[in-house]
């Protein structure tokens, strides 16, 4: 066992962990951030998605120790108390949730990408959500929302429209 | 007057899923829970014993369910040809054997490495067709053949002998996995007198009912909840853990836990029927179908599952969407010691235009037609009989849908033949 | 077996001397894509995981000059300068794609970066692991055969750097002592008349191991292919140069009857090298488009 701090979602957070966790297990397990999802274990499918120092990562391929003193951010923190990030909005008013399993990843994959290149291309759109899979097959949905949520940043991420 | 048909309307658990909150069976925790992990079979057909001694010696295993603990030790959709845990022979790889409980997942691991199965392999078989033959081995105790499903309509042999062009060829398709991005999880608990199971399913009804006779329970001992369901596409149409867990929290008396891995979803879940189909279809010289003969054989695996009732849309749907005034189709399908197939997407109306669309194009080719025109020629218009007789004289939109492709694709083919994304 | 204990090294030298004190016990984790599907699988079993994505000596691109003896036609040596360019071994895909310096000429490398996995693969993965795990088809090792990278490998007490066509021993086995490192990669910077190319055939666009990779480095005069260096990936038991096939451009006029040549004899090659192999018609028929793919891509950085 090996103490280890990190800051996930703005907050320190410390937790006890095994040296085989990876950071997924950290998130799931001992910090009960359970948004983070497992779909496959090995980097493929992108459920597990979280961005860590700014870059978007696979839980599933960090080692739990690596992750001390790196800043961290799951989908639990992407909406504040009272407001859904306009990334979420957007999915839900694209109708690009079905089944769900994938959101979590895919949400956080669009904020990294819209970071980096505020209006993207629907191209750019799909390379960037390309580590993500959705089994429910709904990419054009969720393209859609990704475009809708570039829009709703750049006027200053408030419109209601 | 309608208020939502229409609309842009938000689902009912889209915020829970955007912001992480829904919980799906493996965000599941409760205090005192135990993990649990299944021991499959590593061997297509073999008679089995199963020695749980040393496994069970291991510090922080509970218990080790195998099939002496079940009292009913059979489930099925169609048919009870599953056993709970395999009692006296594993009939495909992925079957299970044994369920260990523990207090960590981990522990759970060691203890499956830990027990040991003696395997008296068994010749298998794994060929749908060679399947069929009277010598072939068995997979359960009656022929390997589940059912025979026939259609006859007019006469094909004198529509053959008097047709411009006959096509006749064989199609294979592969087993496919659905892939549902959640893998199978599970938490079992007591309330009371009931005993609770979380599980994402198509049909916690069906579930109910199969962990009551399983368990020789009575229904209202029974609780299945489902919570968000990631993804399913029919491969959550047969039991995978429901048993091992609600079983698990009755002996045991506390909640115990269950999750696959991506390959252990693999093994534990239906697939698609991997079908053969051998097809002959003829059409006159004015480039009319005139008859078709079909023999589709689909492999099901070690379970029937869904079997009779995808194999016969198999049959259903083998003419595809044409008018063929002579049709015989013979679909049959059976056992084999592959993984079982089940329900995917489409139930068996999946699988055959992989043949009567190539059909058609081998046809147009012959007949020199255009493979559009021809289609036209032949496909379901209002008032058109299938070859299973239903009359269909309410919207057949399907020219319509073969000019707009046609429309599409003479806008959008480039110079050299190929699709302009 | 003894339970593992994890480390995260923050100086190299540190690094280093880890590496000297449990010699053979040590697996290293930089990016961890490969690795930690290997410890699951138990597959790798050390008693110590030690982490160096964390080394900042181990990061960053440069670009340094060298001195090189040179015997020129005369017989007499002289000392030319050659400027290279120097990977870290701990820099990450996605760090590479985004390069300046693997833009117009050098651009094949940053097409194999991008070549890899998914975005959440490139930001973790790095270039020294593709390296050390060997696979038949790593995809930045091709690129770097056709550039004649070397490896630049560290112990506590000295620095080695060999060619990475040496250091590369065979499926899944690199030429690294238990107390080394593999610290970067350097090349010679390319010449305006040079230029690098890389085409790939995976099943699909994302997240796809490479079914064929070709790499392909020109240097072009008089329209015709002066030098060639090829490589291919996933051909064969380790990533490997084409000789053949470069030496059946070489002088030849830039043309299609030449590259359509030179594709139908790397198509004999194969078909060769796979007998009896499954898959061995059907790579030798892709390999040409393949091959043809990182040529023109090639030619094209150079605008012709």
């Amino acid at each position: 066992m090996k103490e280890i701090s990190l800051r996930v979602n703005g907050e320190e957070r410390s937790a006890e962990i095994h040296e085989e966790m990876r950071l997924l297990d950290l998130l799931r397990d001992a910090l009960h951030l359970t948004g983070t999802k497992e779909g496959c274990g090995e980097g493929e499918c992108g459920a597990c998605t979280v961005i860590m120092e700014g870059k978007t990562v696979n839980s599933c391929m960090v080692m739990a120790f690596q992750a001390e003193g790196k800043e961290i951010i799951t989908i639990e923190g992407m909406a504040t108390k009272d407001k859904l990030h306009p990334i979420q909005r957007a999915f839900l008013e694209k109708g690009a949730v079905q089944c769900g399993f994938c959101i979590p990843g895919m949400v956080l994959s669009a904020k990294v990408l819209l970071d980096e290149n505020p209006i993207p291309t629907r191209d750019e759109i799909r390379e960037g959500i390309s580590g993500n899979l959705c089994r429910c097959t709904g990419y054009n949905k969720i393209v859609d929302a990704i475009e809708t949520a570039a829009g709703y940043l750049n006027t200053g991420g408030d419109s209601n429209a | 007057m309608l208020k939502q048909v229409g609309k842009a309307e938000i689902r009912v658990d889209g915020p829970a899923k955007v912001t992480g909150r829904a919980s799906y069976p493996q965000d599941l925790y409760m205090a005192g829970m135990l993990y649990g992990k299944t021991l499959r079979s590593s061997k297509p057909h073999a008679e089995i014993t199963i020695d749980t001694t040393e496994a069970e010696g291991l510090k922080g295993v509970i218990k080790i369910l195998t099939f002496k603990d079940v009292p009913h030790n059979h489930y099925g959709v169609l048919f009870k040809d599953h056993e709970v845990f395999c009692s006296k022979k594993v009939r495909s790889i992925g079957d299970p054997i044994a369920f260990v409980i523990a207090t960590s997942e981990k522990i759970a691991h060691m203890a499956i490495e830990k027990i040991k199965i003696d395997y008296r392999e068994l010749p298998g078989v794994f060929d749908a067709i060679e399947a069929m033959q009277s010598d072939a081995p068995k997979i359960h105790d009656k022929g390997n053949l589940i059912y025979h499903y026939k259609l006859r309509r007019g006469n094909v042999e004198s529509a053959f002998d008097r047709a411009a062009a006959v096509a006749e060829n064989t199609y294979r398709t592969s087993m496919v996995d659905h892939a549902f991005l959640q893998p199978e999880a599970g938490l079992a608990y007591l309330e009371g007198s009931q005993v609770v199971v979380c599980v994402a399913t198509q049909y916690p009804h069906f579930d109910r009912q199969e962990i009551s006779e399983a368990l020789a329970l009575p229904l209202d001992r029974i609780k299945v909840i489902n919570p968000a369901v990631g993804g399913a596409f029919g491969g959550r149409e047969d039991i995978t853990l429901q048993i091992h867990l609600a079983l698990a929290a009755i002996l045991i008396g506390r909640p115990v836990k269950a999750v696959y891995s991506r390959e252990e979803s693999f093994a534990a879940h239906s697939k698609r029927h991997p079908m053969v189909m051998t097809y002959k279809t003829a059409a006159d010289a004015e480039g009319k179908l005139i008859a078709m003969e079909a023999s589709i054989v689909g492999d099901t695996g070690a379970y029937a599952s869904w079997a009779i009732n995808v194999i016969r849309k198999a049959g259903v749907h083998a003419t595809g969407p044409y008018v063929i005034p002579n049709v015989k189709v013979d679909s049959y399908v059976v056992y084999t010691n592959n993984p079982f197939a089940g329900a995917m997407r489409g139930f068996g109306a999946t699988q055959v235009p992989i043949a009567h669309e190539q059909q058609m194009d081998i046809l147009a080719e012959k007949l020199r037609l255009d493979p559009i025109e021809f289609r036209l020629k032949n496909c379901f218009k209002p008032g058109d009989r299938t070859a299973t007789g239903q009359l269909l004289h309410h919207s057949v939109p399907l020219v319509e849908c073969i000019d707009k492709v046609s429309e599409w694709m003479n806008q959008n083919t480039g110079a050299d033949g190929g699709a302009i994304e | 077996m003894a339970p593992l204990s994890v480390y995260r090294g923050a100086e190299l030298q540190q690094v280093l001397k880890l590496l000297q004190d449990h010699q053979g016990k040590v697996c290293i984790i930089a990016g961890g894509t490969d690795i930690i599907l290997k410890l699951r699988e138990k597959k790798l079993e050390p008693e110590v995981l030690l982490d160096i994505s964390g080394i900042n000596e181990l990061k960053g691109i440069s670009e340094y000059s060298k001195q090189l003896a040179d015997t020129g036609l005369d017989g007499l040596k002289r000392i030319t300068e050659q400027t290279m360019i120097k990977i870290g071994a701990g820099v990450t895909f996605s760090e590479i794609a985004k390069s300046p310096f693997f833009s117009q000429n050098l651009k094949g490398l940053a097409d194999a970066a991008l070549s890899v996995g998914s975005p959440q693969i490139r930001n973790a993965a790095t270039i020294g692991g593709n390296i050390c795990n060997a696979s038949p088809a790593a995809d930045i090792i091709p690129v770097l055969l056709a550039l004649e990278a070397e490896a630049i490998v560290r112990s506590r007490e000295k620095e080695e750097t060999m060619s990475l066509q040496g250091f590369i021993l065979d499926k899944g086995s690199v030429k690294l002592l238990p107390n080394q490192l593999l610290c970067s990669i350097a090349f010679s910077s390319l010449k305006e008349n040079q230029s690098l190319g890389f085409a790939k055939l995976g099943l699909r666009k994302a997240l796809a191991i490479s079914r064929i990779a070709v790499a392909a480095f020109v240097e072009v005069g008089d329209n015709a292919f002066k030098n060639v260096r090829l490589a291919s990936g996933a051909c064969g038991k380790i990533p490997k140069r084409e000789y053949e096939v470069e030496a059946c451009l070489e002088g030849k006029a830039i043309n299609d009857g030449s590259i359509e040549a030179a594709a139908e004899l790397f198509k004999q090659v194969l078909k060769e090298r796979l007998r009896g192999r499954s898959g061995a018609e059907y790579k030798g028929e892709a390999v040409k488009g393949v091959f043809k793919e990182a040529l023109r891509k090639a030619l094209g950085y150079q605008n012709i």
